[in-house]
């Protein structure tokens, strides 16, 4: 089901809405800390991190720099394998190839495990439409399509329901009442799900990783559904995004170490599975006709963007949205898109076209970083965030009242005597609104700070006015300098002079 | 900051020409306003050797000068020149200076803010870790959760106030669970923030910038 | 219906080449041509796939700036870290460790001198379980189990591919399912069992326990060790499923509590053999 309803209005009206939810807080803060430290452990227990890290980032850039070559190639290796590949460029024909396929098998039901690309084409719906029964079989899909609902975290998407909800929607569906127990929950869903595994005409599925040089396909999951959807049904339907490449066996070792460790902070997943090609003849499971349709749907625009192509280098770990200091605010929901947190801050606006729709979700952002120092694959989604903002803005989708008080801002800056005689004026305007050395005043652009704090007052004495006897005082008996700290500041100079020396003392760069 | 370093033989000089590194412009995509900022500040340390800045968010602002004027050479190669020579005050500290011991006594308990600029993309994580244990009577205790952004975020306080509100008010709760009586940080833009917050909520807690701390410190021996 | 020959390859076995059947439309080179009537509408769809793909990937070389590339590009960065291939574990240490990590994760791990000896823990378990049915792969080491013998009373099935059995449905029913191990990592506690005819993918999948068989000389450290020799094998010699078990199956997504046994075998046992 398309949850249309989590798409509508601005960020700002669906955050509200998550802000006084103290439930979905709670929920997204406990599951969030847990995957959080989770990480941690796994990735200081496998040690050098960041070298593996920057290996990530590198064969991901690899890949995609020479993305026509390695997609050409899974293809046809694919091809070879036995299995039926297509290409769509968006959303709608991604959907009308399914249409194709599960019309002529007649399918009348179609068994999916997780998978965003069908999220983001909205499949569920188009086969629902046209009388077929699609089943999400991941537990936590499960339970939102009953609800009728979005995914509110990419790696487990129900956190936002209390067992209470969950056993309501699933007594529902079993027609008996259930104990909000999770043992009981998950066997009921498990002997359900069971009979449509066995029944299904068709499984769907998605694809982590796709490997250029064999033609196989690759999944990582906890549940086991995948491993059903495509062991079970006689055809199976892959999508996959066209970035999910990578060369070969030997690159999926580093993706399977930084993945798992990643999302959930597992040494690997309980199942990973490559898959290549359909049942071969002589096996007496697996799929007899399998398709992979190779999705587009705004991805190829990222390509030759300085700023966005890093973007296809995601490998959807979640680890951005569990580190995201405004995402344990507000949920993955008021994202409003298929794709949640820092990553579905920058996807949803860089994949659809309609920049002046989705682009208010860039603005939900303090630029902190996190997200950038968590990712695997080093994405510097923190400067694509500003990206977003300049090109709303180039393209004149700036708030006017915004872009007037920037053009002031730049005038104010552009000299320094300006700049100091608007504070005098500031200091004299202020007086009024100052009570008790602060200003509490919730009016206009002071609403928003003052409903959570006191602000500041302009000091008496700014530091620009304090100067010149600071200045008098710290030259009147000057200290003689410690020889050694004389040493160390011309040894640095020497080293810029040859260009050694950086002022960076550390800390993820990208260059 | 000034009289700290003074009292080690190096004078500041302040070109008062300079206004502001321009982030607020810069975060919220007004890169040509940003430029008119950033030209005061390229203008203003030409001559200098070393530029030292209290704030570990405006020195990260100026690594991105050289992207802002890749088209106007003349200020490319001073945004580049820039980038090389300017530092975080604990980073000049320790780093370039080689100082861990000012020569402090601060006897009360201190929880640190690591502010996100400075510790993420600036890499600053042990210098000012290495001056607070160096200070005499200080206890240091760990922040929970330390690292999450206070939210303040510049324009994002104003634009998004409720989400921002939320993040500075569970900052503000773990620094009630550490029971400090001093919040130290790095940067003016967070310690306001949070400052603001704890104020508005009457909580006790004294907000100081490390440089403050330690010049406090120093006048109390 | 093939019996695999394992003694020669100790890190896992291969699979032979499969023959292929006019019928099904993958394997032959000219397969086009042998696809019947009914399947008139994929040949279409492979047609105008076929097509697509050209301006697929001429977009890609085209948003890239760039002419199509042709040639494999250098991979400078290809797999691990250099260093990582050094890291090897003795046999010991390679044992605690698999043991360690599979049982963190809620997985059994024992040590069986020989496989009789592992039939008589089966079948030991068989009667503590109450179990009704087992399928086990059709394989030499699976048969030395002796499980028919030791289990009158117990329907054993031993998956082949006899078109008139059900096996999805056998192996649904199956409280038990047995399977051999082609090669495990002792760095992430795995095992790693392929697909073939007389290896179906549902016996380590469907029944409620699962139990590997492993023998020890197949046990790696690193999981690159597993992964790598597909690259070498070259792309025909692939089984269509390769699967990397590393517990058993588990969710988290009722309120983050941890539940063991979704959908696949929430029982998993690992015997290391020798």
């Amino acid at each position: 089901m398309n949850p249309a309803s989590s798409t509508r209005g601005t960020v700002k009206e669906r955050a509200d809405i998550a802000l006084n939810d103290d439930f979905l807080r709670n929920a997204v803060r406990f599951t969030t800390d847990r995957l959080r430290s989770g990480k941690k452990v796994a990735s200081t227990e496998h040690g050098n991190w960041e070298e593996w890290r920057e290996r990530g980032r590198q064969i991901r850039l690899h890949t995609i720099a020479h993305l026509d070559y390695y997609l050409n190639l899974f293809v046809e290796n694919a091809r070879s394998q036995g299995v039926h590949v297509h290409f769509a460029d968006n959303a709608v024909e991604a959907t009308d190839i399914v249409m194709t396929i599960a019309r002529h098998k007649e399918a009348q039901s179609v068994i999916k495990s997780k998978s965003m690309v069908s999220e983001e084409v909205h499949i569920n719906q188009a086969l629902e439409l046209s009388g077929i029964e699609a089943i999400e079989s991941d537990l936590g899909e499960y339970i939102i399509q009953l609800a009728g609902e979005g995914p509110s975290h990419i790696v487990i998407p129900a956190i936002h329901k209390n067992r209470y909800q969950i056993a309501e929607l699933l007594s529902e569906d079993a027609g008996e009442t259930l104990e909000p127990d999770t043992t009981i929950l998950a066997g009921y869903v498990r002997r359900k799900l069971r009979q449509k595994f066995l029944e299904a005409d068709i499984g769907m599925t998605g694809c982590n990783f796709a490997i250029a040089e064999t033609g196989s396909m690759v999944l990582f999951e906890n549940e086991g559904n995948a491993r059903m959807v495509t062991t079970v049904p006689k055809t199976q339907i892959t999508l996959m995004g066209m970035e999910r490449i990578v060369p070969s066996w030997a690159d999926l070792e580093v993706m399977a170490t930084l993945l798992p460790r990643s999302a959930t902070g597992q040494r690997l997943t309980m199942y990973m599975s490559g898959i290549s090609g359909p049942k071969r003849t002589t096996d007496a499971d697996g799929p007899e006709e399998m398709h992979i349709i190779i999705v587009d749907n705004g991805r190829s625009q990222q390509l030759g963007d300085p700023e966005f192509q890093e973007l296809l280098n995601c490998i959807r770990c979640g680890a951005c949205l569990n580190v995201c200091p405004v995402y344990r605010q507000i949920g993955g929901h008021s994202y409003g898109g298929t794709y949640s947190g820092p990553i579905g801050a920058v996807l949803t606006p860089a994949l659809n076209k309609n920049v002046a729709e989705w682009d208010d979700i860039a603005s939900a952002s303090s630029l902190c970083g996190a997200c950038y120092e968590a990712c695997p694959v080093k994405i510097p989604l923190h400067d694509m965030l500003v990206s977003l903002r300049r090109r709303k803005v180039e393209r004149g989708h700036g708030d006017k009242l915004e872009a007037i008080g920037m053009k002031g801002f730049a005038t104010l800056m552009a000299n320094s005597k300006r700049f100091a005689l608007a504070m005098r004026l500031g200091k004299i305007a202020q007086k009024p609104l100052v009570h008790n050395k602060g200003i509490t005043l919730k009016l206009g652009p002071l609403k928003g700070w003052n409903t959570y704090r006191v602000a500041p007052i302009l000091a008496d004495h700014s530091f620009r006015d304090q100067w010149k006897e600071l200045s008098a005082e710290t030259t009147a008996q000057p200290t003689t300098i410690d020889p050694a700290v004389q040493k160390r500041m011309e040894q640095v100079l020497a080293d810029r002079q040859k260009g050694k020396h950086t002022s960076r003392t550390g800390g993820v760069s990208h260059e | 900051m000034v009289r700290l370093l003074a009292a080690h033989g190096i004078q500041l000089d302040f070109p008062p020409v300079q206004t502001c590194c321009g982030q607020p412009s810069y975060n919220s995509g007004y890169w040509d306003e940003t430029r008119t900022a950033a030209r005061t500040i390229l203008k203003a340390f030409q001559s200098s050797d070393f530029v030292v800045s209290p704030s570990g968010s405006c020195t990260y602002m100026i690594h991105h000068y050289p992207e802002l004027f890749k088209d106007e050479p003349e200020y490319l190669t001073l945004a580049h020149e820039l980038e090389s020579k300017t530092y975080e005050f604990t980073q000049f500290l320790v780093k370039v200076l080689g100082i861990t011991d000012i020569g402090a006594a601060f006897p009360y308990k201190v929880t640190y803010h690591p502010s996100c600029h400075g510790s993420r993309l600036l890499g600053i994580k042990d210098e000012p870790i290495a001056l607070l244990n160096h200070v005499q009577g200080l206890e240091l205790v760990p922040l929970p959760f330390a690292e999450d952004c206070c939210g303040f975020g510049g324009t994002f306080a104003v634009k998004m106030a409720d989400i921002s509100g939320a993040m500075v008010n569970e900052k503000v709760d773990h620094i009630k669970e550490t029971e400090a009586e001093v919040l130290v940080g790095l940067d003016m833009a967070c310690l306001m923030n949070i400052a603001g917050n704890l104020r508005h909520r009457g909580e006790q807690v004294r907000v100081m910038h490390l440089a403050e701390l330690l010049y406090e410190g120093v006048n109390i021996r | 219906m093939n019996n695999k020959d394992t003694s020669h390859d100790p890190s896992f076995s291969t699979k032979p080449l499969v023959v292929p059947n006019p019928e099904s439309s993958h394997l032959t080179p000219d397969h086009e041509q042998t696809i019947s009537s009914q399947s008139d509408w994929l040949y279409e769809l492979e047609q105008k796939s076929k097509a697509k793909q050209q301006t697929f990937m001429n977009h890609i070389a085209d948003r890239l700036q760039r002419p199509r590339i042709q040639e494999a590009p250098l991979h400078p960065f290809r797999g691990a870290p250099e260093v990582w291939q050094d890291f090897n574990w003795d046999e010991a240490e390679k044992i605690e460790k698999f043991t360690k990590h599979f049982t963190e994760v809620g997985g059994n791990v024992l040590r069986m001198q020989t496989l009789e000896e592992a039939g008589a823990f089966i079948a030991e378990q068989s009667c503590l379980l109450n179990a009704r049915y087992i399928v086990r792969q059709q394989l030499p080491e699976t048969e030395a189990l002796t499980l028919e013998q030791r289990l009158p009373n117990v329907q054993i099935s031993a998956w082949n591919s006899n078109p008139e059995e059900a096996w999805k449905a056998r192996a649904a029913e199956a409280d038990i399912g047995i399977v051999l191990a082609d090669g495990a990592a002792a760095y992430t506690g795995t095992v790693m069992v392929t697909s073939s005819a007389s290896q179906g993918r549902s016996v380590s999948l469907l029944p409620t326990v699962c139990i590997v068989l492993l023998p020890i000389e197949r046990l790696r450290t690193r999981l690159g060790e597993l992964l790598i020799p597909w690259d070498q094998k070259g792309k025909e010699q692939l089984p269509a499923g390769i699967h990397f078990i590393s517990g058993p199956s588990r969710s988290s997504d009722i309120e983050n509590e941890l539940t063991i046994g979704v959908h696949g075998p929430g029982i998993v046992y690992t015997l290391l053999i020798g």
